[in-house]
């Protein structure tokens, strides 16, 4: 059953074209490695997916609903929602009303409390529940991202790099909370540099490339496409040795 | 518990004081307006503390509050009570008409139009002579007194319903504050952007809480008018002295806090008034000044307002009673 398709998006900033005509789509439950170069379009992407960004042309379906044009508030309703690359918490307020004030998206204050300190629980981050945001470390503060971004009860979870700066140990733990989610029925996209870690989770991977999907495939399959390899594993896989 | 005691107390002592002071002496008209501005700053610090939108228009609604009950008692008979819910209900109106296109705005600009908007209803009232009475102003017109007329021959009930407005104000701050839509306004004040993206309807959470804050203030313009019993559009329409002053007692006294406001006001109306009578009969523009340089002074030692001064206190209270 597919849950996510996207047909034909693209996007211009001023001369530069950051999506150009990416169609894919996604069946439930997968969880699907976004990779390509620095400034290939992935954040902008999921900016677009989510409602941040519009489309200059294209579709978006989710679970059978169009959401282009839509407000991020209303397709997050839907259920697709994305956590921030640069992270973009409420750092004047706790950990805990970060994640909290996503659970009110579909509870009342009390359930969603409850709610958030099953989420944080999972991301392993409930002991610094009643810090605030803003005190936490950078890698912490991607986990709440990630912990915010589930307490919205999401059917499709957007991950933009939230396993930058982890160390080996939590980055295992990450791996598994995405496999965990994707158990609970979650569809994922996730966007990492790191190589290991998308090609040990990832159902199947896309790679884009100055704003256009260069291959979808397999890992196997990716990590064999001399196209991919030319436009960016090499140089990646050379920067991660 | 403990907490539930000194609201009480502090509750009892606002309900004796007024009886301890002389009933058609100065300092009871000096309260009562303290308890009002104090109101007024609670009703501001919905959209400006909660909201983190620094509006500078306020006295547009408050003004459309004292004029509709005004014009209501005079042209139609209609009790102030009543007059007060529609007064309530225009300024609601005028809330969401101001609030469509100025919600995108953010910091200066949003201050900035909603000024423009409060000088504009201003002009609007001193022009539309036939409605307003123009510059000239309007006088409540005298009915005998009882509580269904809102008339009353002392201030001294004025002094209780102020009081009353008050606490009303407050409880409903608090409620927001602490309900799901205080939350979600503390998230669209922090990262609007992240907000929408975990489901947050920021446009529709804004304007409502426009509309609340503007619905009660315009509801303590119907206090005002019939406690000063005359006003004119420069008063009530006034930027000085109802946008700027309700701002300026909220921040003074710690903006976004329940607590602040009723500070801000209890140092503020009073400061004002005694400078006005000691320094009164000094060179023209004196009491003012004095008043300015006490304002700047209060600010550079309390830069977040009142409410510092208060939570050391409180915590200095607590450290005392627990050795
Ligand atoms: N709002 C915007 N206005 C103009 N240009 C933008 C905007 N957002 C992104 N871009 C440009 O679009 C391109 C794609 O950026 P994007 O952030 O999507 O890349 P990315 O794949 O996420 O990169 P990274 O791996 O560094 O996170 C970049 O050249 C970027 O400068
Ligand atoms: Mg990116």
């Amino acid at each position: 059953m597919t849950i996510l398709d996207v047909r034909g998006i693209s996007r211009r900033f001023g001369g530069l074209q950051a999506l150009s005509d990416v169609t894919f789509s996604v069946p439930k439950g997968q969880i699907v490695g976004l990779i390509g170069p620095n400034g290939a379009g992935k954040t902008t992407f999921f900016s677009t997916l989510v409602g941040l960004i519009r489309p200059d042309s294209g579709s978006i379906q989710l679970d059978g609903t169009s959401v282009v044009g839509q407000k991020p508030h209303k397709i997050a309703a839907l259920g697709m929602t994305k956590t921030f690359q640069n992270v973009a918490l409420f750092a004047e307020s706790s950990v805990l009303d970060n994640v909290l004030t996503a659970g009110l998206l579909r509870h009342d204050v009390e359930t969603a409390r409850k709610e958030a300190l099953i989420c944080l629980d999972r991301v392993g981050l409930k002991s610094v529940a009643h810090k605030l945001a803003g005190n936490l470390s950078f890698p912490e503060r991607a986990r709440v991202e990630l912990a915010r971004a589930l307490c919205t009860g999401p059917k499709v979870l957007l991950l933009d790099e939230v396993m930058a700066a982890l160390n080996p140990v939590e980055m295992q733990e990450i791996m598994d909370l995405i496999r965990s989610l994707r158990d609970d029925g979650i569809t994922l996209l996730v966007v990492e540099h790191h190589m290991r870690a998308i090609m040990t989770i990832c159902d199947r991977i896309l790679v884009l490339n100055f704003g256009r999907l260069l291959a979808d495939g397999t890992p196997e399959q990716v990590a064999n496409d001399p196209v991919v390899v030319e436009a960016y594993l090499g140089r990646s896989m050379e920067a991660h040795k | 518990m403990k907490r539930w005691i000194a609201i009480l107390a502090v509750i009892a002592i606002a309900a004796v004081l007024p009886l301890l002071l002389s009933p058609t002496g100065y300092w009871i008209r000096v309260l009562t307006f303290t308890l009002l501005f104090a109101a007024m700053a609670q009703v501001w610090n919905i959209i400006g503390g909660l909201a983190n939108q620094t509006s500078l228009g306020h006295a547009a609604f408050f003004g459309i509050g004292a004029y509709t009950s005004t014009i209501l008692v005079l042209k139609f008979g209609i009790s102030p009570w009543i007059g007060m819910f529609a007064g309530g209900f225009l300024g609601g109106i005028a809330a969401l008409i101001i609030a469509v296109p100025t919600m995108r705005l953010q910091g200066h600009y949003f201050a900035l139009a909603t000024l423009a908007f409060g000088e504009v209803m201003r002009v609007i009232a001193n022009v539309w002579t036939s409605l307003t009475g123009g510059p000239v102003g309007l006088s409540v017109p005298f009915v005998p007194p009882s509580i269904a007329a809102y008339s009353f021959k002392q201030l001294l009930p004025h002094a209780y319903i102020a009081l009353i407005a008050l606490i009303i104000v407050t409880v409903i701050f608090e409620a927001i504050r602490r309900s799901a839509m205080g939350y979600r306004l503390r998230a669209i004040k922090e990262n609007p952007a992240a907000a929408e993206v975990i489901g947050i309807d920021t446009t529709k959470v804004k304007l409502q809480t426009a509309v609340i804050s503007g619905v009660l203030m315009a509801m303590l313009g119907t206090l005002y008018a019939q406690v000063a019993v005359f006003f004119d559009p420069d008063t009530v329409f006034s930027a000085a002295s109802i946008s700027i002053r309700v701002a300026l007692i909220a921040i003074l006294g710690g903006v976004g806090t329940a607590i602040g406001p009723i500070l801000g006001a209890l140092f503020i109306i009073p400061v004002e008034e005694l400078m006005n009578d000691l320094f009164s009969s000094g060179a023209a523009g004196l009491s003012q000044l004095i008043f300015g340089v006490i304002l700047i002074a209060v600010i550079l030692w309390r830069p977040r307002g009142f409410i510092t001064v208060f939570d050391s206190l409180m915590a200095r209270f607590s450290n005392k009673a627990r050795s």
